[in-house]
């Protein structure tokens, strides 16, 4: 197998890789800002640079000249190459930062430039802190500037389009954004402009950096020269906790984290997963997060009085009993996770009624083949596997119009926004609503109304419609919840490194909801059934070993990844 | 010392090839008369040359590029790949001329505009190219028109085109205007910038041989370069080898500017001692002054003190000797008088002007090179400065995309390291108001 020297350790390594890619992957921290393992590498920062060598080969025999100990002996190309352009190759000896005088001087001088026209806003940029020119300089850089002149004016916040606001600035020419726009989403829609040091990213005339996948520049951009219009000046990167989780705006599934502040949902941004998403995460799934903080119910209540929950899942249950299982319908819902709705089919098979359907939630022409779907839900998939299938609307609105159905549970969803039916022809039918916020338009309808945790404060699965599934984490505590006890809630640097005595997480604004997973076993034993699940990760069990459409299904095997499933389960 | 001694032979009774004194030699039947196009109606439609003789003929007479980097042409022009006929393949001329000090190509284009036009169509024929490229500065908005209306009487001749002269050969020369910018120069912004892209410097590799204009094969050469052929071809490659300095041959076109009595663009050929061409070729120092200060080759090569020109001849050898560089052989002859830390400011902010922006350390180090370059020359200066500058100069470099970053810094490194003294004094005399001297405690 081939062999590279990096510093005296000697890897092997296979195909063609890019130099900085393979000493990233090998332990290597190289600094670097313009590369991104996605797209062209210009080496216009300059910052990867390192010494490369290759055994002098001798003409004559093709073999590589030894030195008196025996070792070929290594010709060093004259310059510094960048590693990011460089393919590695078989005998290639390099030296980084770490063995090489001349290139941690590189590196040094190279961030003495790119700072003497940085703005020294740090205090007040929202990059500070997760900042790679700020890391970087951090480890690598000058520890003074012998610039004594007036740094460079450029404009700043500009509006680039209705997401991305522009700090020209701070701005140090990486072209990632260019590339992305170039290279990634295709739009073309900024470019370079200026000459030289008043160089800097701008849209074309006339043109509106508005596509729908326009915030991804503001994760690649390696300063605060990008920086999100909503998101901004709302909270600091150490304030903030973030959990790896999925977003639930569509049927992509594409992987987030989800950031935290006060037990409110500040900002989503992707989370790498190659299989999935990729490095991107589209704007719709970063900017629909107000639902998760705003307008959430306030605990269970009974025909529009608060009650408590115990009482709650007793009128939900004496809704249910006694009643002809044909005249009950149970909706379940692709924005619940998979566990849910196998609790409701189980609940609904109880009752002797039929398998719970879900309302389709589409636009037709949305989706764009990439990170956005047609599908409005995250877990149609997850449906139907469980054997449940899309309500025909006219069909259900024939039947509750007709009289045919007593009570109606619905999980986790609008029938009346759906165009179900009107509010007022529930007035005869007994409605068991479990619902995220108070906009639900079937809520005035409902006879028990039980709050439902939401995809960032709840634990499941949801299948995406290539059939991937993955695991939901809850990002921020519910009223029931101890989120320093809870493991899987992301910790805020406060949280790891703080003081019992510093105060610096606010405990309002929690909502007083349950899971689907707490709240349903909590109507089944009013029935007489026992959902007696010690959480999410035993039902999956369960139903790994009782489904074949999730046979094999763990939630250690989905990990933070999740796991490919095929028609019969998870695949090889 | 080594004897001053020339190596352009009897260079006094030298006759003009490239410019040779023929009036009315722009126009195409002017040209026609002089053996215009014989080299090319000898290529085309002879059995004597194909595509491979032309190059090893070109490699035989040791033609080096005159556009600044001085590569053997006819080894350049065998990189190009095996012809395969679902892949174009193409040719620039480069004729972005803006190194400060260099006007030689502008000459060309004006006095034998068919003489490049032809040497395009000899190199399309070796390296099997159908479309050529003409790339002309935009500020040379009147040679443009000049080359497209000659271009055009070519075309009606059937000298370009399809099956020039003919043969089975089709070749088209398309002109494309700069805009304005020094770094369209450089070979792989120029086909950047040829795309309709911004004239970024490409990383090399892939070179452009390999990939070039929109991904194809393609060779740059300079427009006195390719004027070179037709006459190789006419006189055979020994010929053209046997001018000048054996190790750096042929023609070439001196551009000489500065302090001298009769500036101006002569043809001589390489190796001409530097002294020959100030004092007899240009006329000697004007106003009898004293020399200075001289750049061989356009303002990015290492400037020469007066004192290091002795015995230096115009060929690369000589000149590496010396402590420069042949670039395009523009020279800039200064004066005593000359204020040696202005003219480096007016350097330095060229380069800063010029910069593209795509590198870190050139975009950020020119504009802080011309900022204590400027403090200096104002009398403002620190002596640290100068050792600030080359502390600059050698991280900007070898540590960039493209050579303007060291075509940036070397003017200051050397302008300080042969003129240090007239530096320190400049920024003494605002450290010591004694004027200039520091005193001794």
């Amino acid at each position: 197998m081939p062999k590279i020297t990096l510093d005296n350790d000697t890897f092997e390594f296979e195909g063609r890789p890019k130099l900085l890619q393979f000493c990233l992957e090998s332990g290597v921290d190289l600094p670097h800002f313009c590369y991104h393992p996605s797209m062209s590498a210009p080496a216009n920062c300059r910052q990867c640079l390192v010494e490369v060598g290759m055994p002098q080969i001798n003409r004559e025999t093709g073999q590589p000249n030894l030195d008196e100990s025996g070792q070929p002996i290594i010709q060093y190309m004259p310059k510094l190459q960048t590693s990011c352009s460089m393919d590695v190759a078989d005998g290639m000896v390099v030296k980084s930062h770490r063995s090489s005088e001349l290139v941690k001087r590189a590196q040094k001088d190279n961030l003495e430039f790119l700072l003497i026209n940085h703005p020294l806003d740090c205090p007040i940029c929202d990059q500070a802190g997760h900042c790679p020119l700020q890391n970087q300089t951090y480890k690598h850089g000058p520890e003074g500037s012998r610039f004594e002149f007036r740094k460079v004016g450029k404009p700043k916040h500009i509006d680039l389009g209705p997401n991305v606001v522009l700090d020209g600035e701070r701005c140090i020419n990486c072209t990632r954004c260019i590339r992305f726009t170039r290279e990634i989403s295709k739009s073309n829609q900024l470019t370079i402009i200026e000459r030289g040091v008043k160089n800097y990213p701008m849209t074309p005339p006339g043109v509106e950096f508005d596509e729908p996948y326009s915030m991804n520049v503001i994760d690649i951009c390696p300063v605060g020269a990008l920086t999100s219009k909503d998101a901004r000046f709302r909270a600091r990167i150490w304030e903030m906790s973030k959990t790896a989780s999925i977003s639930t705006v569509n049927a992509k599934g594409s992987n987030c984290y989800y950031w935290v502040k006060d037990n409110k949902i500040v900002q989503i941004t992707p989370r790498t997963n190659m299989d999935v998403n990729e490095y991107w995460l589209a704007d719709e799934d970063r900017l629909d997060y107000h639902k998760f903080n705003d307008n959430r119910p306030t605990g269970p209540s009974i025909s529009g009085a608060q009650v408590s929950w115990e009482a709650a899942y007793k009128a939900a249950s004496d809704c249910l009993s006694g009643v002809d299982g044909s005249r009950i319908l149970f909706l379940g819902s692709a924005t619940a996770t998979v566990e849910d709705n196998y609790l409701l089919t189980k609940l609904a098979a109880k009752v002797g009624a039929s398998t719970p359907m879900y309302l389709a939630h589409r636009k037709e022409g949305h989706g764009d083949n990439w990170l956005r779907t047609d599908d409005r839900t995250p877990n149609a998939q997850g449906c139907e596997r469980l054997g449940m299938k899309v309500a025909d609307v006219a069909a259900l609105k024939a039947r509750i119009s007709n009289g045919e159905v007593d009570v109606l549970h619905v999980l986790e969803d609008d029938v009346v926004a759906s165009g179900v039916c009107t509010a007022a022809e529930l007035a005869g039918v007994k409605v068991v609503l479990h619902y995220y916020n108070t906009t639900n338009e079937t809520l005035s309808a409902a006879d028990v109304a039980i709050p439902a945790a939401m995809a960032v404060e709840t634990v499941g699965t949801v299948v995406n419609e290539q059939g991937h599934a993955q695991r939901l984490r809850p990002a921020k505590a519910i009223a029931d919840v101890n989120r320093t006890l809870s493991m899987e809630i992301g910790k805020c640097r406060a949280d790891r490194h703080g003081t019992p005595f510093d105060k610096w997480y606010e405990e309002a604004n929690l909502i007083n909801c349950q899971p689907g997973w707490v709240s349903l076993p909590g109507i089944a034993s009013g029935l007489g059934l026992e959902l007696n699940y010690k959480g999410p990760r035993q039902i999956i069990e369960e139903l790994s070993s009782s489904n074949d459409a999730f046979a094999g299904l763990s939630y250690e095997g989905m990990g933070e990844l999740g796991v490919r499933l095929s028609e019969q389960g998870v695949t090889a | 010392m080594e004897a001053k001694k020339t190596k352009a032979g009897d260079w006094r009774s030298y006759q003009r090839v490239l410019l040779p004194p023929v009036k009315d030699l722009h126009k195409l039947d002017v040209y026609e008369k002089h053996d215009g196009y014989k080299a090319l109606r000898e290529v085309v439609t002879t059995d004597k040359w194909d595509p491979t003789s032309v190059t090893n003929e070109v490699k035989k007479s040791g033609l080096k590029g005159r556009g600044g980097a001085g590569f053997p042409t006819g080894l350049k022009w065998s990189f190009m790949p095996p012809v395969n006929p679902e892949i174009p393949r193409f040719l620039c001329c480069n004729g972005d001329e803006s190194e400060p000090g260099t006007f030689k190509d502008r000459q060309l284009m004006e006095y034998n505009p068919h003489l490049v036009l032809e040497g395009m169509l000899i190199a399309s024929y070796a390296m099997s190219i159908k479309t050529a490229f003409l790339y002309i500065r935009g500020e040379f908005a009147d040679w443009i028109t000049l080359m497209e209306e000659e271009l055009e009487k070519a075309y009606a001749k059937g000298y370009v085109g399809k099956n020039i002269m003919g043969s089975d050969f089709s070749c088209d020369i398309v002109i494309h205007k700069g805009a304005g910018a020094y770094i369209c120069g450089e070979e792989s912004s120029l086909m950047n910038s040829l795309e309709g892209k911004r004239a970024y410097p490409r990383v090399k590799p892939p070179f452009p041989a390999q990939k070039g204009v929109w991904g194809y094969p393609t060779t740059i050469n300079n427009v006195e370069t390719l004027a070179c052929a037709p006459l190789i071809i006419n006189r055979g490659g020994e010929w053209f080898s046997k001018i000048g300095a054996p190790s750096h041959p042929g023609p070439v076109l001196y551009g000489i500017s500065g302090h001298v009595n009769r500036p101006g663009v002569y043809e001589y050929p390489t190796g001409m001692l530097i002294t020959d061409l100030i004092d007899e070729v240009a006329g000697g120092m004007r106003g009898g002054k004293k020399m200075k200060a001289l750049i061989p080759g356009g303002s990015s090569t290492p400037i020469l003190r007066a004192d290091m020109i002795d015995g230096v001849t115009m060929d690369a050898d000589s000149l590496r000797e010396a402590g420069s560089m042949m670039g395009t052989s523009g020279m800039l002859i200064m004066d005593e008088d000359v204020d040696i830390i202005s003219w480096l400011r007016r350097i330095t902010h060229f380069y800063h002007h010029e910069s593209c922006g795509q590198c870190t350390p050139c975009r950020e180090g020119t504009g802080w090179l011309e900022n204590i370059v400027t403090r200096i020359d104002e009398g403002k200066g620190n002596v640290r400065d100068l050792d600030l500058l080359l502390d600059l100069c050698t991280q900007m470099e070898g540590r960039t995309v493209c050579a303007l970053a060291d075509a940036a810094a070397w003017p200051v490194r050397y302008t300080i390291t042969r003129f240090r003294e007239e530096f320190e004094t400049r920024c003494l005399k605002e450290m010591a108001p004694s004027g200039g001297v520091l005193e001794t405690a």
